[in-house]
């Protein structure tokens, strides 16, 4: 017996969005070693090593994005959510709608300039919250639309 | 859906509220404790005021006043505290200067818990918290009654725990005085496993940390009259701090374990609607938990107790704050009988604490012996890279036996002990060695998946799958189980939700 992959892809564009946000923190991580080997002195850092950490860092911002687009999918079915994330991990969330609790829409800075967004279905467990990320704005309006009107039918406090 | 069970109420809200049912004050004997209280939280002012006071005049108010005004606090309190049920709500009305009343369904009450410190017991009375479940993390918003006597404790924590079946309590006569059903009582002799448990390594820990002014200087003179560098003086050290070390831990774990546990009693009430956990010594303590907010038991088999054959219980319950799930005991450290006996009178079943688990196969034992041998090896090459570049004698390196050793025994029991099974009403799960857990989970109760895997389970065909439930930690796991296998159990213990993800 083996689970199958949820349906639905990301959105392309959420690949440029990882990217930006490996860069941007590659760019934090190289601000952070410059201060504390430059002013601070903390440690000596040789030519190799920044090197290494350039590449490293470029590296991810290439290799990430792609793998998990693969890897990144979601679903909705009129009796439950599924999605499945991750990179080198994946994980996979199943939440049944009748325990849904709040559905709520999420959008960063950059997402909002990639015109995407993310939908967080949580349930009564801390444990649960299942996340469908980076799809079109309207996929994702249309998500929260949907979700609402299902759960709104079902009773009980959903514990 | 349940957000926070408590309101806040606008000037004209409590208006209407005030005219409905009585409203109830504290108990009068309060009057003693909450001053008292106060003058021992004014104790650092006080003692300031009487010094200055004293250099500088000799007018007799200097000393009257500042024991005066805690003293008028605390009777204010009192006075300034009402509380009442009415039809389906539970108010609490505070404060003298601002008003503050919280007011909630008293369908929201999850747990009444009975605190009794040594003067409390003293007076008769019992301070009464009632648990909502709610998110709020600010203590003033904590319906707290400070408190009532015993008796009228007991009544207000009977009747809001059993209100769904008030009207028919009424016809039964003997419905005032509840009759519980004893379950489990504490048993003197259970103190034997206290020192086998590691919350007394953690008092220990704690205890040296605050000692060590007083344990330093000793230190220093033993050590001054001791050479280290002679192997026999380095040797009896060695041995002697363990000796010292473990009879600390065990007499703090028994002194522990006495102070919370002494009298120890779990019962249930008659229409099986309750569960009343009753323990300590000095401040007793009496949690009452709603049966149908039970979503099952957590059995804790850690090594220490596993090897003199005990263990503990405690029950999973919904929508506790982690304070009160701390509280929800159903059998302290006990021989594993008493444990299995009262856990399945509890859950209603004895299967999933005696069945025999599905083991997980050849690949997640190997994969628990690649884990610990791979530490024992880093282990192993740290202590190595130590000794050679230290220069220390060739002698130390006998110590590398012992990390390879115990991964070895430690992989042998964590695979010995992964398991999983599903009876009719629970999913039972197994692992750990150290913390040593059997979770047992109401099927009811699980309120979706989550199915990880990393890369190294994904090459050997393995996943975690974990329960989520809004009761106790909140997710319930099974440890690297074959995938195929991790699919039917949570196709089974939940019907229907997996059916159209299935390949």
């Amino acid at each position: 017996m083996e689970l199958r992959d949820p349906r639905n892809r990301v959105s392309p564009r959420a690949r440029f969005l990882w990217a930006a946000e490996a860069v941007v923190q590659l760019v934090v991580v190289i601000a952070v070693l410059i201060v504390v080997t430059g002013p601070w002195d903390w440690f000596p850092m040789p030519w190799w090593a920044w090197l290494a950490v350039i590449v490293v860092g470029l590296g991810y911002a290439i290799t990430m994005p792609t793998v998990r687009y693969v890897v990144h999918r979601w679903e909705t079915t009129p009796t439950a959510v599924y999605t499945q994330s991750g990179w080198l991990r994946r994980e996979r969330r199943i939440a049944p709608l009748s325990r849904v609790q709040t559905i709520d829409f999420e959008q960063g800075v950059l997402s909002r300039a990639l015109r995407l967004a993310n939908v967080r279905v949580t349930t009564a467990s801390a444990a649960g919250p299942v996340k469908i990320k980076c799809v079109e704005r309207y996929v994702a309006d249309e998500i929260v639309a949907d979700l609402t009107e299902r759960t709104a039918a079902t009773t009980g406090d959903a514990t | 859906m349940s957000g926070s069970g408590w309101q806040d109420w606008s000037a004209a809200d409590v208006e209407v509220l005030a005219e409905d049912q009585e409203w109830r004050r504290l108990d009068p004997r309060m009057l003693l404790v909450h001053p008292v209280n106060e003058v021992v939280r004014f104790l650092p002012a006080l003692v300031a005021i009487f010094f200055v006071g004293h250099s500088s005049s000799g007018d007799i108010w200097w000393h009257i006043g500042p024991v005066a005004i805690p003293i008028a606090i605390g009777v204010m309190r009192y006075f300034a505290t009402r509380f009442r049920i009415t039809g389906e709500r539970l108010e609490l009305h505070r404060g003298l200067v601002s008003r503050n009343v919280l007011s909630t369904q008293l369908d929201k009450v999850r747990t009444v818990e009975l605190t009794s410190s040594p003067i409390h017991r003293a007076l008769g009375l019992a301070k009464v918290q009632i648990g909502t479940g709610s998110a709020v993390k600010d203590g003033d918003e904590k319906f707290v009654l400070d408190s009532l006597g015993s008796g009228e404790a007991r009544a207000l924590r009977h009747a809001l725990l059993h209100r769904r079946t008030a009207a028919t309590d009424e016809i039964s006569p003997a419905s005032d005085q509840p009759d519980d059903e004893i379950l489990l009582t504490f048993d003197p002799a259970w103190i034997r496993f206290a020192p086998l448990t590691t919350g007394g390594l953690l008092i220990a820990l704690g205890a040296l940390a605050a000692g060590n002014q007083l344990v330093g200087p000793l230190v220093h003179r033993i050590s001054d009259r001791v050479d280290l560098h002679k192997p026999q003086h380095l040797g009896l050290t060695i041995a002697a701090a363990v000796v010292v070390f473990l009879v600390v831990i065990s007499v703090l774990s028994v002194i522990g374990y006495v102070l919370t546990n002494w009298g120890f009693t779990l019962s249930r009430d008659r229409g099986g609607r309750s569960l009343h956990i009753r323990k300590g010594m000095l401040t007793t303590r009496e949690t009452s938990v709603e049966l149908a907010r039970v979503r099952g038991a957590e059995v804790h088999e850690p090594l220490g107790l596993r090897l003199a054959h005990g263990a503990r219980a405690v029950a999973i319950v919904t929508g506790l704050t982690k304070r009160e799930a701390g509280n929800t005991a159903l059998v302290p450290s006990a021989p594993r009988g008493v444990v299995e006996q009262t856990a399945s009178t509890a859950l209603g079943e004895s299967e999933p604490l005696t069945m025999d688990l599905t083991r997980h196969g050849a690949r997640a034992t190997r994969r628990r012996y690649t884990r610990s041998l791979t530490v024992a090896g880093l282990l192993d090459l740290a202590w190595a890279i130590t000794v050679a570049t230290q220069h220390w004698r060739p002698g130390w390196y006998v110590v590398l036996v012992f990390p390879p050793v115990v991964a070895l025994a430690l992989a042998h029991d964590r695979a010995a002990r992964l398991g999983h099974g599903l009876t009719d009403r629970y999913l039972v799960s197994r692992a750990h060695s150290f913390r040593g857990r059997r979770s047992i989970l109401e099927r009811e109760g699980i309120i979706g998946w989550n199915i990880d895997q990393t890369w190294f389970q994904r090459r050997v065909g393995l996943v975690t799958l974990t329960a989520t439930t809004a009761a106790g930690k909140q997710g319930y796991t099974v440890h690297d189980i074959p995938e195929a296998d991790a699919v039917r159990l949570a196709a089974t213990a939940v019907p229907g939700l997996l059916d159209d993800f299935l390949a």
